[in-house]
């Protein structure tokens, strides 16, 4: 074959998307448009086991980042919870607060747990179709309602009442603690336009809850990208970028770049979000008025800003969580959803590790910070503004941070440009019931092809959605070997 | 003690009444048993101020079921709906927006804010006409329990899949997102007019604490049109004689069928013998025994006071407990002088046969519900505003008028508890919110009853004073109500029963719960 399977963007999912068509024995093209300007960010998600497999990933000098304890809780009147992966130690620590959520604790994560490991089921493959009649989507969902079952009546029950609910209902059922719910609920509303009494964040809950090990609920770091983008068999074409995908009769036949150099292509899969491939990338006359519609709608609120700080002195792997409780998650999102910078963020400061050893950086993950603003605009004074704000509020809590200088301040505007996240929403599509499984991110798009035909979308905003690293690229490649040359 | 009754219905609320009157038409003796001196629950009219009758708690009816209506002949026994024909939205810039039973007049007023959305509202009116019509199968249906292995669930499950599936995917996927999405997102996906979407949305927080922006909320827009479809009567309507006249009519047709009513007849507690319901106690002491007992009170009265945890398996327990309340709404009712005077609509025109819905915007209500979330009671509350008596005049002295406002948020659980003074304080700011709309009514109020959750809780016995025995959330519909396993209508101990709006398919003066529970109970005793 002489045209290559073009492959757009070299985040995780489409470098894995390419090397399984690689692996298949297509010619593949990556389009690298841009690098992000620090490469030595690690990407958070879980890496299903399958891809480490496939790839022989940990042969290759992948290296996961897990620290442990996984959440330094912040508590108001001083010192720190900690939340580590060994069970009785996280027990113990939150004894000292409460001895009933102690106890609590480990049926909680066991509960979650079981729940998890389905979820990590229904996520190794494309989604499923519930009104599919083909055998390969009813063996589908036979499987999974079998595994469901095997949960036992326990299990079932947890499943039916958890997804549609808040992450505060759930936590209020269980825990008394402000400070351990404040670090749960994070989780809940982590990337999400919402606040944790709003339904579904359970759900978000859960989701970044799978992959790791009980009584861990924040996905672990790692290098995979970087060690992907050194994997041979797929040809990476750096500092290129897309302008259009050219469409004739229908089909997919070449990528345009930005110089104007137009690139053949046997296929092209993008991992740009949805609507930018279909309506920017793509001429938007090949989607019918209804499905325009639906993907105008899919929500990509970004409320989330990064801010880069550099400690005089590293101080090692850690994970530093400020979010005092619910009520406080709750006030932050009110100020977000009225376009409002909120005063008092979450904040969860994550040491660099590796790559940067021994350099004393540490990124926060600050929300919510609102895209789109009700007053005035991301300018500088807004992000020098948010740089002191995160600094004031970890060095009230973690002296170390007294002398923290602010290296660097992404708004959800900056995320936008630097990475492609449409309003700076890393999930591309809020992972919202409503946008999950066979609806991620519209019912019509969920299997990965478009109306345009050899035209597949492999990124974030396809099911399973960012946190999981690989498995939408992994999907996409599978449809498209499944479809072969027929289109 | 020898049984003298077939069944024992406990509360003689508009579930208990319509079980009673099925079970009385299959031959059973039957007693109802009320607390209070007269039948209705939330569904009663009272002469709250001489000459000025309410339909004191709820005030609308729509969602009464037809098949009810048809088979207790309701209109024989003096059921006689009136319809409401308007809903009129003030906006903050003195404009309003109307909605009219008369399609061509609905399509130019609305046009009138935006010409897509009238054309919108065409496809939107019919996607969801198809969608009520697919759910309603749903609402007649003893839910299946999703974790047994037993034939029958099997077989229910298969046939809620077959149901589903057989929707074909546009009204599929329609309904997944009704079921996931808040009230305002699935709007925005339609419509660009902020009140319209704001009234719409508004029946979606109803009785529930959520704001229009909580994902959940959407599912509740159905319901509106759920009452449409059946034909009966148009969407919304009063009884003539208020709520009360529902129950009355429901009552009537049981005592004709057989069944016996004891008003002031408080249920201290149902006896359990051998985990079996053998009677129950009531609160003068005396003992009544039956086959069985249907309790048709909320599940959290129901078990945890009228059964007692410890007749109950633990995990059970814990479900009842966990079971959501939260009251969120309270209810305000005006004997006037004279009619209100809407600054955007002067007069007394034919708005104000309908409703008036103080809904200004989605963010309006996202507001008031922003409060409530911490404790407090909304300062610009959302107020359903009806005057029955402008289409049954016998509700006041001629001249005068009842107006009966519908008010959210009033949390139960209000910072620092309800008082004296907080409810005069709620009272104020419903008046001061319809003030800024229509100025004239403080001086046209000659009596004011304001009615908070806490009173509803109190007077109806209603847990947290949920006008639905507890929040229509989908966490809390279906097979999940009131817990998982229990939904059937059945109850962990042997001849116990329940009815009421705490089982599916929940509140709004429906009857559904009564009828199938009264059918399932039949069905099981052949």
């Amino acid at each position: 074959m002489s045209e290559p399977v073009v492959i757009i963007g070299s985040g995780v999912n489409e470098l894995v998307c390419a090397h399984r068509l690689a692996r298949a024995g297509r010619r593949v093209l990556v389009i690298a448009a841009r690098e992000p300007r620090d490469g030595s960010l690690l990407e958070p998600g879980w890496i299903p086991p399958a891809i480490v497999r496939d790839f022989s990933l940990d042969r290759h000098g992948l290296t996961i980042h897990r620290p442990d304890p996984w959440a330094t809780v912040a508590l108001p009147g001083g010192g720190a919870l900690e939340l580590s992966s060994d069970m009785e130690r996280s027990v113990t620590a939150i004894r000292r607060l409460s001895p009933r959520d102690a106890e609590r604790w480990p049926a909680f994560c066991e509960r979650m747990a079981r729940l998890a490991r389905l979820l990590e089921a229904v996520y190794a493959a494309a989604p499923p179709d519930p009104l599919g009649r083909a055998p390969r989507d009813v063996l589908q969902l036979a499987a999974i309602a079998l595994r469901a079952r095997r949960l036992g009546r326990q299990g079932v029950e947890d499943l039916l009442r958890l997804l549609p609910i808040s992450a505060a209902d759930l936590l209020d059922d269980w825990f008394e603690t402000d400070a351990l719910k404040g670090a749960l609920g994070a989780a809940g509303i982590l990337h999400l336009a919402r606040g944790p009494r709003s339904g579904g964040t359970a759900f978000n809950l859960l989701h970044h809850h799978v992959g790791s090990p009980p009584g861990v609920f924040r996905p672990p770091r790692s290098n995979v990208r970087h060690v992907l983008a050194g994997l041979p068999g797929i040809e990476l074409r750096r500092g290129a970028e897309v302008a259009r995908i050219g469409v004739r009769d229908g089909r997919a036949t070449s990528v345009v770049l930005a110089s104007g150099e137009e690139i053949a292509a046997a296929h092209v899969a993008s991992g740009a979000d949805p609507l930018r491939t279909l309506t920017v990338l793509a001429d938007p006359k090949w989607l019918d008025p209804d499905l325009a519609r639906a993907l105008r709608h899919v929500r990509s609120r970004g409320v989330v800003a990064r801010v880069s700080l550099m400690l005089e002195r590293p101080a090692g792997p850690r994970a530093l969580v400020v979010a005092p409780s619910l009520d406080d998650l709750e006030h932050a999102y009110d100020d977000a959803k009225y376009g409002r910078v909120s005063q008092h963020p979450y904040l969860e400061a994550v040491s660099a590790a590796d790559g940067a050893a021994g350099s004393g950086r540490v990124d926060v993950h600050v929300q919510c910070a609102p895209y789109a603003l009700a007053q005035g605009a991301w300018d500088d004074g807004r992000r020098l503004e948010l740089g002191n704000l995160t600094v004031k509020m970890l060095s009230r809590h973690f002296p170390d941070f007294e002398a923290a200088v602010v290296t660097r301040v992404l708004s959800p505007r900056e995320l936008e440009v630097e990475y492609g996240w449409p309003e700076g929403q890393a999930c591309h599509a809020e992972l919202a019931l409503d946008q999950a499984l066979w609806m991620r991110p519209v019912p019509a798009l969920a299997r990965y092809r478009t109306p345009i035909r050899g035209l597949y979308l492999c990124g974030a905003g396809m099911h399973p959605g960012a946190g999981v690293a690989g498995a939408a690229g992994a999907h996409a490649a599978q449809e498209i070997l499944r479809d072969g040359d027929r289109t | 003690m020898p049984a003298s009754y077939d069944a024992i219905v406990i509360g003689g609320g508009h579930n208990g009444l319509v079980c009673a009157a099925y079970l009385a038409r299959a031959g059973k003796r039957v007693v109802v048993l009320e607390r209070r001196d007269e039948v209705g629950g939330a569904a009663v009219s009272e002469e709250v101020f001489p000459g000025f009758t309410f339909s004191t708690y709820s005030y609308v009816v729509s969602l009464l079921r037809p098949e009810i209506i048809r088979d207790l002949d309701l209109p024989r026994h003096g059921l006689h709906i009136l319809p409401l024909e308007s809903t009129l939205t003030p906006l903050a810039n003195g404009d309003y927006l109307a909605q009219w039973s008369d399609h061509d007049q609905n399509h130019r007023e609305l046009a009138r804010h935006s010409a897509r959305d009238a054309e919108a509202l065409e496809e939107f009116g019919r996607l969801m006409h198809q969608m009520a019509r697919a759910v309603k199968p749903l609402l007649g249906m003893v839910p299946p329990d999703p974790a047994s292995l037993a034939p029958r669930d099997l077989l229910g499950l298969m046939r809620v899949a077959r149901h589903v599936r057989g929707l074909g995917p546009g009204a599929f996927h329609a309904l997944c997102k009704l079921m996931t999405m808040s009230a305002a997102d699935y709007l925005d996906e339609w419509f660009e007019t902020d009140a319209l979407k704001a009234t719409k949305s508004a029946s979606g927080i109803i009785g529930t604490l959520l704001g229009p922006r909580s994902p959940g909320t959407a599912y509740v827009l159905l319901h509106h049109y759920m009452g449409e479809i059946d034909g009966v009567f148009r969407a919304w309507g009063f009884a003539k004689g208020g709520n009360g006249s529902v129950s009355a009519a429901i009552a009537g047709a049981a005592r004709a069928l057989g069944a016996e009513i004891r008003t002031g007849a408080p249920v201290a507690r149902v006896l359990v013998g051998n985990g079996r319901a053998t009677g129950v106690a009531l609160e003068s002491g005396e003992e009544i025994a039956a086959q069985c007992v249907v309790s048709g009170v909320d599940p959290r009265r129901t078990f945890i006071e009228l059964v007692g945890a410890e007749h109950l398996p633990s995990e059970f327990v814990e479900a009842i407990r966990r079971f959501k309340f939260r009251g969120s709404s309270g209810k305000v009712n005006l004997a006037l002088g004279a009619l209100p005077d809407f600054t955007c609509l002067p007069g007394a025109g034919p708005h104000l046969r309908g409703a008036i819905s103080i809904s200004p915007s989605v963010d309006y209500l996202e507001r008031a519900y922003d409060e409530a979330k911490y404790g407090e009671c909304s300062r610009r509350p959302y107020l359903d505003i009806v005057i029955p008596s402008m289409i049954d005049p016998a509700m006041a002295p001629p001249g005068r008028h009842v107006m009966s406002i519908f008010v959210q948020y009033a949390p139960y659980a209000v910072n620092g508890g309800w008082t004296e003074a907080r409810r005069a304080a709620f009272g104020d700011a419903v008046i001061d919110t319809l003030a800024e709309y229509a100025p004239n009514i403080r001086s046209a109020i000659l009596h004011r009853q304001v009615i908070t959750p806490a009173d509803i809780e109190r007077t109806l016995g209603l847990s947290e004073g949920n006008i639905f025995q507890g929040e229509l959330t989908l966490q809390q519909m279906f097979f999940l109500r009131p817990a998982p396993a229990w939904a059937k209508y059945q109850t962990p101990i042997h001849a116990l029963w329940q009815c009421g709006a705490g089982t599916h398919p929940g509140g709004g003066v429906m009857g559904a719960s009564g009828r199938n529970a009264a059918l399932t109970m039949l069905g099981s005793a052949r």
